[in-house]
């Protein structure tokens, strides 16, 4: 097994809190970065080891795990944090990953991870200042929206420089699609982090720092950040974020391709968004680009891609806040909702309330569905009007789940427990990856979906879905979106560079993600060398991001029975073809996507069967303590 | 000879203060930048400012780093 030997780029320490009898206590970081060197590596590792198989996401033995990428805090564009515990929806691996200022003044605190276990008695916050932690009441917060709760700790602790991440009222009443905010904005959605945080009792964590973090080898950072700096002005995408971004929807333009490939409509009836609609909510002048103020960066990025919107006039007049994302435009579609000025109220309140967007657009979604077909009737919805376009009843209905009112509660359990209370065929129309609400798109673009379902955290895009062939990509391999074939090579490559994304803390939109044309595995591997003093190749990278991924894989297998049946797309792409568009006519065709699966599954060497890990996979990576527990387990295929 | 900086086009990113710190200590810290930027989440405002008394315009560098290292061009040389 390598053990790498580091030099530089860490703070060094990882904070352990015990919140069920207060304990803090600290452990070096090198004892992990000298297999995983850092970020969401570091996380999967302690998870993998320290919980045991039956413990429940609610459970106070349940971790959640806060770690900052090993390049944050020193090289451009490395600014994310990924956040570890088991997933609120399958009890299996979850998963999020967050941008901002927050993971940088984490380090520069002296901390590189935070391990949170147990569950405080009452709600408390955890105070992170240059070395020292503190659990304090949080009393005060307990019942906050973010926003507040950043606004009361900045003021409380007297200093605008601390960075909050922090739970809002759904995270407090286990919604289970809740987040965790950052910086007001940049939210960590997935897996329920923030309702697993929520069961902790733990409302907010604030940090500030002081101190620095060393580097190994100066003058090779320098001409290492020198090139990455050159190459990400020489993208022909970078320019477009930081001046017109609308976070990553840089292509706004309502004829581009990339809107007849990635919007699913009103539930998945259709993946066909009309181009009024898409001209209505993108109008430079009166769609949402016209409520834009100016753009802001997460630390130390060279592209920064997140704007700052004020709706001056109308019904949501005075709402202000940064945030409006690809998945912005997928909700608004979802929704079948083409106001401008709501749509951006909608993404700034569930930010606020602490929803995840995907979660909360998918419930809803669903429930304008069922009122539609008839399987939820006016009374039972609240004597609201869920029909499609009603924006009025999606503000109300954010509301309602995030305090868990009414409707609200029945929605705030998640797909498959909703539609089981509700019966009628109505889990036909529960659009769930693993048992999460996803909107995305499935039937046009097959690698997209392939990525999509193939997500060790359930049903999200960013590990390995492109909508684009890249110069750095898979040689030898045609990129057509719409087509089955070659998709796989795509998503397995696009899968690993996030790998390395996440241990590093670069973010995928100045790295190798659809779209963004910068830096590449190469600058990667010469970032991490001059800062870490290490001599890693490419090659040596690109084997790290398989330990990553099937160190996350193992987790699922361990905690829970997913194998291949749950690699497949929701069974409504699979029995609806799309009924208008260019892709009409479009829908998974089962054997095209079981021929898809089984190249996939023969990248990573799994088991085609089962889609399930074997011994000689797991020892060829030196994965020998991994394969061993598996095995003890009996989960190992062909043992 | 200062630095200016042209706020219109600032993200308030902190890539000026980061590689401030470098220039004086070959590490990184915020705190010992002559460069410091705050921002408020709530109103999207940056502030940024350069204490005159460490600012050396990073003597000995081939360029003023914050300058050099400013992505967005909103950092020059000036008076």
């Amino acid at each position: 097994m390598a053990k790498y030997h580091i030099q530089g780029g860490l703070a060094g320490k990882i904070l352990r809190v015990d919140l069920s009898d207060g304990r803090i206590w600290t452990e070096e970081t090198a004892k992990y970065a000298e297999r995983w060197i850092g970020g969401r590596a570091i996380n999967s590792y302690i998870l993998f080891n320290e919980i045991d198989p039956g413990t429940r996401w609610f459970d106070p033995e349940n971790l959640l795990i806060f770690g900052a990428g090993a390049l944050v805090g020193t090289s451009l564009g490395a600014n994310r944090m990924s956040i570890e515990t088991k997933n609120v929806f399958n009890n299996g691996k979850g998963s999020a990953n967050v941008g901002g200022h927050f993971a940088a003044e984490l380090k520069y605190a002296g901390f590189d991870h935070v391990v949170v276990s147990g569950k405080a008695e009452t709600p408390v916050y955890l105070w992170i200042s240059d070395g020292k932690a503190e659990l304090r009441d949080a009393g005060a917060l307990w019942g906050k929206t973010t926003y507040e709760t950043e606004e009361m700790l900045q003021r409380e602790l007297g200093d605008r420089g601390i960075r909050v991440a922090c739970i809002g009222p759904a995270g407090e009443r286990l919604v289970r699609g809740s987040l965790i905010l950052v910086d007001r904005a940049k939210a960590a959605g997935g897996s329920g982090v923030g309702c697993v945080m929520g069961s902790k009792n733990l409302k907010a964590l604030a940090v500030r720092g002081h101190g620095s973090i060393e580097v190994a080898d100066p003058q090779a950072f320098l001409d290492a950040s020198g090139l990455a700096l050159r190459k990400v002005k020489a993208s022909p995408t970078s320019k477009p974020m930081w001046k017109d971004t609308l976070s990553g929807t840089y292509y706004s333009d309502p004829m581009t391709p990339s809107w007849d490939l990635l919007y699913v409509v009103r539930n998945g009836q259709d993946d066909y968004w009309e181009v009024e609609k898409r001209k209505r909510i993108m109008d430079p002048e009166s769609g949402v680009p016209g409520y834009r103020k100016k753009v802001l960066a997460c630390f130390n990025c060279p592209i920064g891609c997140m704007p700052f919107f004020e709706i001056n006039e109308g019904k949501y007049r005075g709402t202000r806040g940064e945030g409006f994302w690809v998945n912005t435009l997928m909700s608004a579609a979802m929704l079948d909702i083409a106001e401008p000025d709501v749509m951006l109220k909608a993404w700034l309140l569930m930010n606020d309330l602490g929803l995840d967007a995907d979660f909360a657009v998918g419930m809803i979604a669903w429930a304008y569905e069922c009122y539609e077909k008839g399987l939820l009737t006016q009374k039972e919805v609240d004597g609201l009007q869920l029909e499609w376009g009603n924006s009025d009843a999606l503000i109300t209905m954010i509301e309602k789940l995030a305090y868990r009112e009414g409707i609200g509660d029945f929605l705030a359990e998640g797909p498959v427990a909703a539609s089981k209370k509700l019966g009628k065929g109505s889990d036909y129309y529960t659009i769930h990856m693993k048992g999460q609400p996803t909107i995305e798109p499935f039937r046009i673009p097959k690698g997209w979906a392939l990525a999509v379902a193939t997500s060790p955290v359930a049903g999200r895009h960013l590990r390995g879905a492109t909508l684009g062939s890249s110069r750095f990509g898979p040689r030898g391999a045609s990129f057509e979106p719409h087509v089955y074939e070659d998709q796989a090579k795509y998503v397995y490559w696009q899968g690993l560079t996030k790998e390395i994304e996440d241990l590093t803390g670069i973010c995928v939109y100045v790295g190798t993600w659809s779209g963004a044309r910068a830096l590449e595995v190469s600058d990667y591997a010469a970032l991490l060398n001059s800062v870490m003093g290490l001599n890693l190749t490419e090659e040596a990278l690109m084997r790290m991001a398989r330990q990553g991924r099937n160190l996350e894989k193992a987790f699922n297998t361990l905690h829970t029975n997913m194998g291949r049946q749950d690699d497949l797309p929701p069974r409504r792409y699979m029995e609806e073809p799309v009924k208008s568009g260019p892709y009409k006519g479009h829908r998974c065709d089962r054997e095209k996507w079981d021929e898809m699966l089984d190249e996939f599954y023969e990248l990573y060497g799994w088991d085609k069967e089962t889609g399930l890990q074997t011994r000689t996979c797991l020892e060829e990576l030196d994965m020998h303590d991994v394969a061993e527990r598996l095995g003890k387990a009996g989960r190992l295929v062909g043992e | 000879m200062k630095i200016l900086r042209d706020a219109n086009l600032c993200h308030g990113c902190r890539a000026c203060e980061v590689m401030c710190s470098f220039h004086h200590r070959r590490a990184f810290s915020p705190e010992w930048s002559s460069i410091r930027v705050v921002r408020d989440n709530a109103t999207g405002g940056i502030s940024w400012s350069l204490d005159p008394t460490t600012c050396d315009m990073c003597e000995g560098e081939e360029q003023a780093f914050c300058v050099s290292y400013c992505p967005y061009e909103a950092l020059r040389r000036g008076s």
